[in-house]
């Protein structure tokens, strides 16, 4: 096994491969972080939604919230195939990689929309009662009391889900996206060995997800450090 | 769009796929009691064990955190072999998903771990009581209150992950759900149902955790 392995190594980080799999990883941090950052946004914009005091529209809440907790309760995959077939059936030309990344934003989306909704409550409703008193619009709640206290409850699990996402996208090569699982794939059947094949990409991605989630874990300790507001 | 959802060609195969959905909980319990073990183990080293274990415990942890399942099963299943470890499919996801469960278990428990108090062990320790035993008899039940809403949620976690399995394909709930699939070419609503099938499934998990929580711990675990 080691032999074949420092036989196939040199064939294997040749400067087409290198460059195969450069394109790759770069299909995956665009889906990844791309799809987190749009999804992230809708995420705020759903816990803005489903909150009783800065959404009055009872039905709104209610689509908010079943939104949310179906998204979160079915599997990637499941969404992945589901997106997929339905962007098929629609006949509307879409790119694979479009595809996952609208698979990758929706889920985001309720992800975050959890994450955002454990913000707005670390808000203590004395204050919502005081700005209220101060017939402050919903807008103006939002912005001037509710948003500079709960970011720093919000900011940091951020970006461990991130990392979930950069995981996730690793399902995508399910449909044939060309990430870095699918580059793999590729490259395992072309005859490399799987060791090297999934092994260089386990190390890959090891080098995207940890240094995400230390900086998460970095700004926890520096926010959770400040007095509160 | 010129597409009409016709459900009464997949509304036969419904049994299938719940047969399926049983797979899925199996999958999902083996992984997760499998992985809970890993953890406890991980987090008592981590808490009484030497450094040079502690060590290999968090690089572990830190490797199986930061990489994606998917990946990690397919070097089980297609690296080992050439090492000479022949896996089924069902045993190669069943090790993946333990292993990377393991690792979020360790984290969830380390937290545990830390709430303790120092005398409680030293107590423990002047009555002769060996690590395992302290960590069965002292630690556990003083933690499992509040350890009891994220292992059930790693839970739920735990079992939509068991799609992966589909990929290797294991025929359980999406498994079954591709091979509907061919069999009748009505692809959406096949994963459709399939969606629903795993909202009623986790919704029945975490209302059955939250009542069993309720009972044994007296935990108030929200459903929603």
């Amino acid at each position: 096994m080691w032999e074949q392995l420092l036989e196939d190594a040199p064939r294997f980080f040749g400067i087409w491969n290198l460059m195969f799999l450069g394109q790759a990883l770069l299909n995956t941090l665009l889906l990844s972080y791309l799809g987190a950052a749009f999804g992230f946004a809708i995420g705020f914009s759903l816990a803005i939604g489903r909150h009783p005091r800065l959404n009055g529209i009872a039905p709104i809440r209610l689509l908010a919230t079943a939104y949310v907790e179906v998204f979160r309760r079915i599997p990637f995959l499941v969404k992945l195939m589901c997106i997929f077939f339905a962007f098929q059936l629609s006949g509307a030309q879409a790119s694979l990689f479009t595809i996952a990344l609208v698979t990758v934003v929706l889920s985001a989306a309720a992800f975050a929309a959890e994450i955002a909704r454990a913000g707005i409550e670390a808000v203590p409703a004395p204050q919502w009662d005081a700005a209220e008193a101060m017939n402050f619009s919903r807008w103006k709640v939002l912005t001037r009391v509710v948003a500079p206290q709960s970011w720093r409850v919000v900011l940091p699990p951020l970006f461990g889900y991130a990392v979930g996402f950069i995981k996730s996208t690793s399902i995508a090569s399910q449909i044939g996206v060309m990430e870095l699982t699918y580059a793999a794939k590729i490259l395992n059947t072309r005859g490399f060995s799987a060791l090297l094949c999934f092994g260089t990409i386990l190390i890959v991605y090891f080098l995207i997800c940890w240094p995400t989630k230390r900086f998460g874990e970095h700004l926890e300790a520096r926010l959770g450090r400040r007095p509160k507001v | 769009m010129n597409y009409n959802l016709i459900y009464s060609q997949v509304a036969g195969h419904i049994p299938y796929l719940l047969g399926g959905a049983i797979l899925t909980l199996e999958l999902a319990v083996i992984s997760f009691m499998v992985g809970w073990a890993i953890g406890l183990t991980n987090a008592s080293i981590l808490h009484f064990g030497p450094r040079p274990a502690r060590l290999a415990v968090q690089g572990y942890v830190t490797f199986f955190i930061n990489t994606p399942l998917l990946v990690q099963i397919f070097f089980i299943f297609f690296v080992l072999p050439d090492a000479g470890i022949l896996l089924s499919p069902y045993a190669a996801v069943a090790i993946g998903m333990s292993l990377n469960a393991g690792a979020y278990l360790t984290e969830i428990q380390r937290a545990g771990f830390q709430s303790l108090r120092r005398e409680e062990i030293d107590a423990a320790t002047a009555m002769g009581f060996s690590v395992p035993q302290i960590v069965w008899y002292v630690v556990l039940p003083h933690i499992a209150k509040a350890l009891y809403p994220p292992l059930s949620n790693q839970f739920i976690i735990q079992v939509m992950t068991t799609s992966i399995a589909a990929i290797f394909a294991v025929e359980e709930l999406t498994g079954r759900a591709y091979n509907v699939n061919s069999l009748t070419f009505r692809s959406l609503e096949v994963f459709s149902i399939v969606a629903v099938i795993y909202l009623v499934l986790t919704l029945a998990c975490s209302l059955a955790l939250a009542l069993l929580g309720r009972w044994l711990f007296r935990v108030k675990a929200r459903v929603f």
